[in-house]
């Protein structure tokens, strides 16, 4: 059986793994049609190799461009620091992304959040303030020194207290009168 | 030997040993020595910004190879339209050809714009494989790296590749005769 095209072309160029390469000689030794095969691509190949550009052609620019980019490139020679680029893999990237969501979490996790914290790094969650969630609470603090005698009797009066109020003296009232 | 692309003297060793190269390599997509040094310089200068280390020197060219490559294959799918790739072949300046291989052979300008014409003619994928087999010398492992597939894939687009051009040089053949 003759050898597949394929095989003489990887064989041509050097590039068939050792088993089949000698089988491949041993067969070529006695083939005169595989010979002539292999003598075809090796033309072909030939003919494409000359196409090729000379060195002559394509090198008219070659010191001129080296020149251009020495001076570009070389002739301060220092690289700025924003041009220095910091190259890193996958995992170590994987790595710093990692540590970053991890900083944060503990953040949260020790330091705890509230409300008004929160408010202000999420703006959007917070609450409108409307009359369904706030309550009024009235500012003054109490003590009885900010009721008048009348509205005392009168809450006694509503709690069921049967209160009688005397005056001691010919004084003028000038504070509430204590109750009894 | 570890290459740093802004290194002077890396820099300097990577472009002598590659300019040729990448000029063969780009020429052959654009087919105008002009825009071959365009794409060339293009090529170098990413490599310079780029800041880039490589653990080798074959590191360094298969990078250098597959930008150049992508740069003129973008530069012919932008400018499609305007000229076709056969014509630009057909238009190219005539040259003496010079014996490579020690051998005898005379080829003259009319079989080589011939097979350039066929060359033209294959699809990309197996286009840009026999242009870097035949006219870079690397092996089906550096090709496979510098294009992103595997050895097996060259070594069969290498094939089919040949098959092809014979297929039209031989068609050719018969209608010139």
């Amino acid at each position: 059986m003759c050898i597949d095209s394929q095989m003489l072309s990887a064989y041509l160029d050097g590039e068939l793994k050792e088993p089949y390469r000698t089988q491949v000689i041993e067969h070529l030794e006695h083939c005169a049609a595989c010979r002539k095969h292999l003598d075809d691509i090796r033309a072909l190949s030939n003919r494409v190799r000359n196409t090729a550009f000379t060195e002559e052609e394509l090198g008219r620019k070659k010191d001129a461009m080296l020149e251009m980019l020495d001076k570009k490139y070389f002739q301060n020679n220092k690289i700025s620091f924003f041009r220095r680029r910091f190259e890193m893999s996958l995992p170590q990237m994987v790595t710093a992304a990692a540590a970053v969501v991890v900083i944060f979490v503990c953040g949260f996790m020790f330091f705890g959040s509230n409300p008004a914290q929160t408010d202000d790094i999420l703006p959007s969650f917070a609450v409108p303030a409307d009359s369904q969630n706030v309550r009024l609470v009235s500012s003054k603090s109490g003590s009885l020194d900010d009721y008048t005698l009348e509205e005392i009797l009168q809450y006694l009066d509503a709690k069921g207290y049967q209160v009688d109020i005397s005056i001691k003296g010919l004084q003028p009232i000038e504070t509430p009168a204590q109750t009894e | 030997m570890e290459i740093k692309s802004t290194n002077r003297d890396d820099f300097r060793f990577i472009y002598e040993q590659n300019y040729h190269l990448i000029m063969q390599v780009t020429m052959h997509i654009v087919y105008n020595l002009g825009i071959a040094e365009d794409l060339t310089q293009e090529a170098f200068e990413r490599f310079y910004v780029k800041n880039m280390t490589f653990p080798s020197e074959e590191e360094a060219k298969y990078w250098l190879l597959k930008v150049a490559k992508n740069l003129a294959l973008n530069h012919i799918n932008r400018n499609k339209r305007d000229i076709q790739l056969v014509e630009k072949v057909k238009k190219m300046p005539g040259k003496t050809v010079n014996n490579e291989d020690g051998q005898k052979q005379v080829i003259d300008e009319e079989s080589r714009r011939e097979v350039r014409e066929a060359i033209a003619q294959l699809p990309e994928n197996l286009r840009i494989v026999i242009q870097l087999k035949e006219f870079s010398g690397l092996d089906y492992k550096a090709i496979g790296k510098t294009l992103g597939i595997s050895e097996t894939n060259v070594k069969v687009r290498v094939h089919r590749a040949r098959k092809k051009l014979e297929e039209l040089l031989n068609t050719e053949d018969r209608d010139v005769y």
